[in-house]
């Protein structure tokens, strides 16, 4: 046993552990899948709440569909899906928390199973948050006139909010890797997610958040999941959103990709 | 041919906090080697460095030839590292987890079974090894995590205070593994806070106390440099004082319990006789007494002026 | 140590003695909320963030929708759903750091003491209950200064701290209960997303008169929505004693029941711990 036994790694060594560390993250849900119910609660009570408080909001002028549900659902989805980002990167506090992520570093191979691995789960983890509100949509009387490709675009919204956000939540992690880092993650996304869209267009904001609104690259995000549920699906309403999703992986993926160097040579 | 572990001038700072001010070691191949400290000086920082999971602020580390920072991937490929507090994620198996730390290191899956049935079969754990790691006990955790720092086979492996918490049957069951790797020719840097440990099974010891090394050799040496019995008379109550007068004059006060007056003998063993008279002649009756060979806490004692163990016994002399 | 010490009656204490132990107790709690920002920061900012967004957001409902007569801004509207969602947030302290005290084993220090059981918990809700008053002082200040008026004036004012004060007291009689019955942090923090239910379901955000089907009647049904309009009316229309009679009975009702609950729980921890 003098000799190292382990060849270096080829350059596609990390896929195994990619899905290795993927499969991980999605050991939880299988293990304890009282641990999923927040994730699903959140976005659930939030479709509820904001479907049931709010409904006479559709009376305003400028709503396109007169479903309050319909209008509601994809928010709830996407609010949910940023928060299974921040799931995933304060469950990589723990892990550096209790030395689990020292295990992971030790690793010789590419940095880039460490970051795929968590991102796979994530979108993952925001599939299933997206398939429950949408049931329970479709329960409470939404309505889909975009059909399948509605239904696509939602959750290609879904997977791509869930990944940016575990960016943006691994990033600030690896800077910060401790508990305290929770409350930031959460206000950031709570506070991203809430000025956009969410609630009213554009058109009907009276006040501060409607500049804020409009620059919120998720208000675009928002628009291309929402676009099946109050209409058609089209390439106008569709491709600022995609510019919007691959612009926040590439900046948000850097941060975190960034972030990772800082914990070790 | 260069060895194992080879470090010079390495310095680690938090801020304004030097937390190691300045480390040069040598570990040879096939030693095991104990590195000591009390909590907080430097040891798990020295080890993080060498493990490629800190970045040094100073100086240089090799291990297994390869650099700790411009050659992380190729140190990480040649240890093994067993983590303080042996961090193993509750809710997967133990056979999961192998498999796990195998994809980590590159291993295929086949392999991977094979060598973990292997290891898992060493330390006991094959009965267990479908069992939920939250189920495990402290001793089959770390014996767990043993096993795991041991799938890529790596000709250095580092063990960070392995048995700290451990009951004394499960610390026995996990030093005679580390022998027996040891025997196989794995060389082993091992920190600890036990003295007992690192005399039991370390082959030549450093000592380190705030960031710096303030001994380092082989531990009989060591101890035969500072060379002075202990001994410890337990006498009645209201003689306390009497006897600890009378032995002044055999050596320098030991810490030692409420009934007991301990001194290290300077004169070696053979004065023990003639102490003893001496309290007889003070009419001084003597209920117990102990001799103790010189240990490695005399050595800290004699690098830094403190004790390591014991130190919750206040040191009588005053003399900290 | 003699029954009296340990045991779960209250005897030899003066009146004054027990007094000052409640004022000590109640400091300390004041103190021990004050002194972490981070458990009282979010109650305050949180509130602040959803008002100014749903004013700013929403901001044209007052002048579409039912259920907003007399109300010039949204901000106006939300003064009383500020305070109470502030409320409810900060009294859970209350709980948790009874948890606290727990696990630390302050509280089996207190009990060892000749302190007196009713100022264990008395001081605490004390504490929670001057916490509230404060919350409620910096929301009126706050929105005051971004135009809100309350129409009824320095007495609907002093009433709507009154409110917060005994709003306190459910909340935080509620949270000490879950605390002393489970001794666990966590069953404390998992009453945050109740209370959240119960806020939204409620006429706090917006109007019942707004909402449609099932989910009005039971916002409706919601005392909290009782205990939110008769205050609200204060701010919005001016002072009327029958309404605010009809919120804080329901609010004083509720905190008789959560302290009665606290107390009770108090006493079976007592005796499993003699």
């Amino acid at each position: 046993m003098t000799a190292p036994a382990v060849a270096p790694p080829s350059v596609f060594s990390w896929v195994p552990l990619a899905l290795a560390l993927g499969r991980r993250s999605l050991l939880g849900i299988w293990r304890i899948p009282a641990a999923m119910v927040p994730l699903l609660a959140m976005p659930i009570f939030f479709l509820v709440a904001f479907s049931g408080s709010f409904s006479s909001l559709l009376e305003l002028p400028s709503f396109p569909t007169d479903n309050v549900v319909s209008w509601f659902a994809p928010f709830a989805i996407i609010q949910g899906s940023a928060f299974a980002g921040f799931g995933i990167g304060f469950a990589t506090v723990r892990d550096i928390e209790t030395g689990f992520y020292d295990r992971l570093l030790l690793s010789p191979g590419s940095r880039i199973a460490l970051l795929v691995g968590p991102a796979l789960a994530t979108a993952a983890r925001a599939l299933v948050t997206a398939t429950a509100v949408l049931m329970v949509a479709l329960v409470m009387g939404a309505r889909i006139p975009g059909g399948a490709l509605g239904l696509v675009m939602v959750l290609l919204a879904s997977m791509g909010t869930a990944v940016i956000s575990a960016g943006w939540s691994l990033g600030l992690v690896f800077r910060m890797p401790n508990q305290r880092s929770g409350p930031i993650l959460q206000l950031v996304i709570f506070v991203c997610t809430f000025l956009s869209t969410g609630t009213v267009p554009l058109a009907d904001q009276i006040g501060w958040t409607e500049p804020l609104a409009r620059l919120n690259p998720l208000t675009d995000v928002l628009a291309l999941a929402r676009q099946g549920f109050v209409g058609e699906v089209t390439w106008a309403t569709t491709w600022p959103g995609l510019v919007a999703l691959v612009g926040g992986l590439v900046v948000l993926w850097t941060w975190a990709a960034t972030g990772i160097r800082k914990l070790t040579p | 041919m260069s060895h194992p572990i080879e470090v010079e001038g390495l310095v680690r700072r938090f801020g304004d906090i030097v937390a190691v001010a300045g480390v040069d070691l040598v570990v040879k191949r096939g030693e095991i080697f104990g590195f000591l400290g009390p909590n907080g000086a430097g040891k798990t920082t020295v080890v993080r460095m060498l493990t490629t999971l800190l970045r040094p602020s100073a100086g240089v580390a090799r291990v297994a030839g390869h650099d700790v920072v411009s050659a992380a991937g190729a140190v990480r490929r040649s240890i093994g590292v067993a983590l303080q507090d042996a961090a193993i994620d509750p809710l997967m198996t133990g056979r999961e987890l192998v498999r796990l730390q195998a994809v980590l290191h590159g291993i295929g899956r086949s392999e991977a079974d094979r060598r973990g049935d292997v290891l898992l079969e060493r330390v006991g754990l094959s009965a267990a090894s479908h069992r939920r790691v939250g189920t495990y006990s402290g001793g089959m955790r770390r014996r767990l995590d043993l096993a795991l720092a041991l799938v890529h086979e790596p000709s250095v492996l580092f063990l960070d205070e392995p048995t700290t918490g451990l009951d004394p049957t499960s610390r026995m069951a996990l030093w005679e593994e580390v022998r027996r790797l040891n025997r196989e020719g794995t060389t082993v840097f091992l920190t600890t806070q036990y003295l007992e440990e690192a005399d039991v099974l370390a082959g030549r010891i450093a000592i380190i106390d705030d960031g710096r090394i303030v001994r380092e050799g082989d531990p009989k040496v060591l101890k035969a440099a500072v060379g002075h019995y202990r001994l410890q008379v337990t006498v009645a109550p209201h003689q306390l004082a009497t006897a600890r007068q009378v032995l002044d004059a055999f050596g320098d006060p030991r810490p030692s319990h409420d009934t007991t007056v301990a001194i290290g003998l300077r004169s070696g063993p053979a004065t023990v006789s003639v102490a003893l008279r001496a309290l007889e002649d003070a009419g001084v009756p003597v209920e117990q007494v102990e001799l103790d060979a010189p240990s490695l806490d005399d050595v800290f004692a004699e690098a830094t002026g403190r004790r390591l163990e014991g130190s919750a016994i206040p040191d009588e002399s005053g003399r900290e | 140590m003699a029954a009296a010490v340990v045991g779960d009656r209250d005897v030899g204490l003066g009146a004054r003695a027990v007094v000052e132990q409640v004022r000590a107790l109640g400091l300390r709690s004041i103190r021990g909320t004050l002194r972490q920002p981070q458990v009282w920061l979010p109650g305050l900012l949180f509130p602040m963030f959803i008002a100014a967004v749903n004013t700013s957001a929403m901001g044209k409902a007052v002048e579409f929708l039912p259920g907003f007569d007399g109300v010039d801004s949204l901000l106006d509207f939300l003064l009383v759903a500020s305070i109470t969602q502030s409320v409810l947030f900060g009294g859970l302290a209350a709980g948790t750091d009874t948890t606290t005290d727990i696990q630390t084993g302050f509280f089996d220090r207190l009990l060892a003491s000749p302190v007196s059981r009713t100022s264990i918990l008395v001081g605490r809700l004390m504490g929670a209950s001057v916490t509230g008053a404060l919350q409620a002082l910096v929301f009126i200040a706050l929105y005051g200064a971004f135009g809100v008026r309350i129409a009824a004036g320095v007495p609907g004012g002093l009433l709507l701290v009154a409110y917060a004060m005994v709003l306190a007291l459910v909340i935080g009689g509620f949270a000490a209960l879950l605390a002393l019955r489970t001794g666990s942090a966590e069953a404390v923090q998992n009453m945050f997303p109740l209370t959240f239910i119960v806020l939204f379901m409620s006429s706090a955000f917006f109007p019942t008169e707004s909402m449609e089907g099932s989910y009005r009647s039971i916002a409706s049904h919601n005392p909290l929505t009782w205990m939110v309009d008769g205050m609200r009316y204060q701010v919005i229309v001016g002072l009327d004693w029958s309404q605010a009679a009809m919120s804080l009975s329901w609010t004083a009702g509720l905190a008789v029941l959560a302290i009665f609950g606290a107390n009770r729980a108090l006493r079976a921890r007592l005796r499993r711990a003699t």
